[in-house]
């Protein structure tokens, strides 16, 4: 998706080890707003 | 004649319990054959059939329970791996979700009989959350079921035993071919991605202290930090890197318009 982009006139880069690392960093993360979040069913 | 057959006549319950437990946990054991044989066997009276019914029940629920936790520990992360080689990894997971859902518990009675689907229904239903008890009754069911159907089998029709035997193994050998040609496809799949990806190497990284530092520089932020993860999000309690945004990645094309040009862009996944 980076090259997609960068190929689109972006100037895009690849954070190294994601989101892992960044948690690992002990950087600031945030909750996923509720309406990007899709439940998917669960037995109950 | 089947070596598992030799097997079963050899060694008896053991064997019985082996092949089976193998079988439930995915390898390619034929355990058809094996109560075929432990029915004929039962017949004879080398086998006693309880106590038959009940190594062969053993085996198969001790393996699934195995799964079963498997599946509760590791969440959405199957479907996720069994996605994975969806052209659209997200539909597939909303879709097999939904469908596990409205027939997992049908399903769990019926799995035993269709190859690769014994093996997958219970971590599905584990990592569905269906409850421990509900999960055993319909486990116990099926398992039962097919037990039943082809130690009977063997026992009723003990002289025909390698006929049957050669029936169902030739069945086997089918499915297997096709579990080959499947296992194939995943590798020519991910032969073909890496090529196809080759290029991407050239992308240019940055670490997270990088990132993180650029971040601090100013308000509004210099920078874009997307989130690109392919499988979405399908717990409450899912996190992000603070700030950033979402682009689906099934959906680039609608949000390009949505981006900024005069800043760079981090895009990161798990």
């Amino acid at each position: 998706m980076a090259l997609q982009l960068r190929q689109k006139g972006f100037d895009t880069y690849v954070m190294a080890g994601g989101l892992k690392a960044w948690r690992k960093a002990r950087l600031p993360t945030e909750l996923v707003p509720a309406e990007d979040v899709e439940l998917l069913p669960k037995f109950h | 004649m089947p070596e598992i057959v030799n097997a079963v006549v050899n060694y008896g319950y053991l064997s019985l319990f082996v092949a089976l437990f193998l079988e439930a946990i995915g390898l390619p054991i034929p355990g058809a054959i094996a109560l075929l044989a432990a029915g004929a066997a039962a017949e004879t009276g080398a086998l006693h059939p309880l106590l038959a019914l009940l190594v062969a029940a053993s085996a198969m629920l001790l393996a699934d329970c195995l799964l079963y936790f498997l599946g509760r520990r590791s969440g959405w992360s199957l479907l996720s791996v069994l996605c994975g080689l969806s052209l659209s990894p997200e539909t597939c997971i909303l879709r097999a979700a939904r469908w596990f859902y409205e027939r997992g518990r049908t399903t769990l009675l019926f799995a035993k009989f269709l190859p690769g689907v014994n093996t997958m229904a219970p971590p599905l239903a584990g990592s569905m959350n269906m409850r421990a008890g509900q999960f055993l009754r319909f486990d116990v069911a099926g398992a039962s079921a097919y037990i039943l159907a082809y130690g009977a089998l063997g026992f009723l029709f003990h002289g025909m035993f390698q006929w049957i035997a050669g029936k169902v193994q030739a069945f086997s050998v089918v499915v297997g071919w096709v579990v080959l040609a499947g296992f194939a496809a995943f590798i020519a799949n991910r032969a073909w991605y890496y090529l196809r990806h080759r290029a991407h190497r050239s992308i240019r990284r940055a670490s997270v202290k990088e990132i993180a530092d650029r971040l601090s520089g100013g308000n509004p932020s210099p920078i874009v930090i997307a989130d690109v993860r392919s499988h979405g999000y399908y717990d409450p309690d899912e996190q992000r890197v603070r700030g950033s945004i979402r682009i689906e990645p099934n959906n680039l094309e609608a949000a390009i318009d949505t981006l900024p040009r005069d800043r760079p862009i981090y895009l990161y996944c798990t």
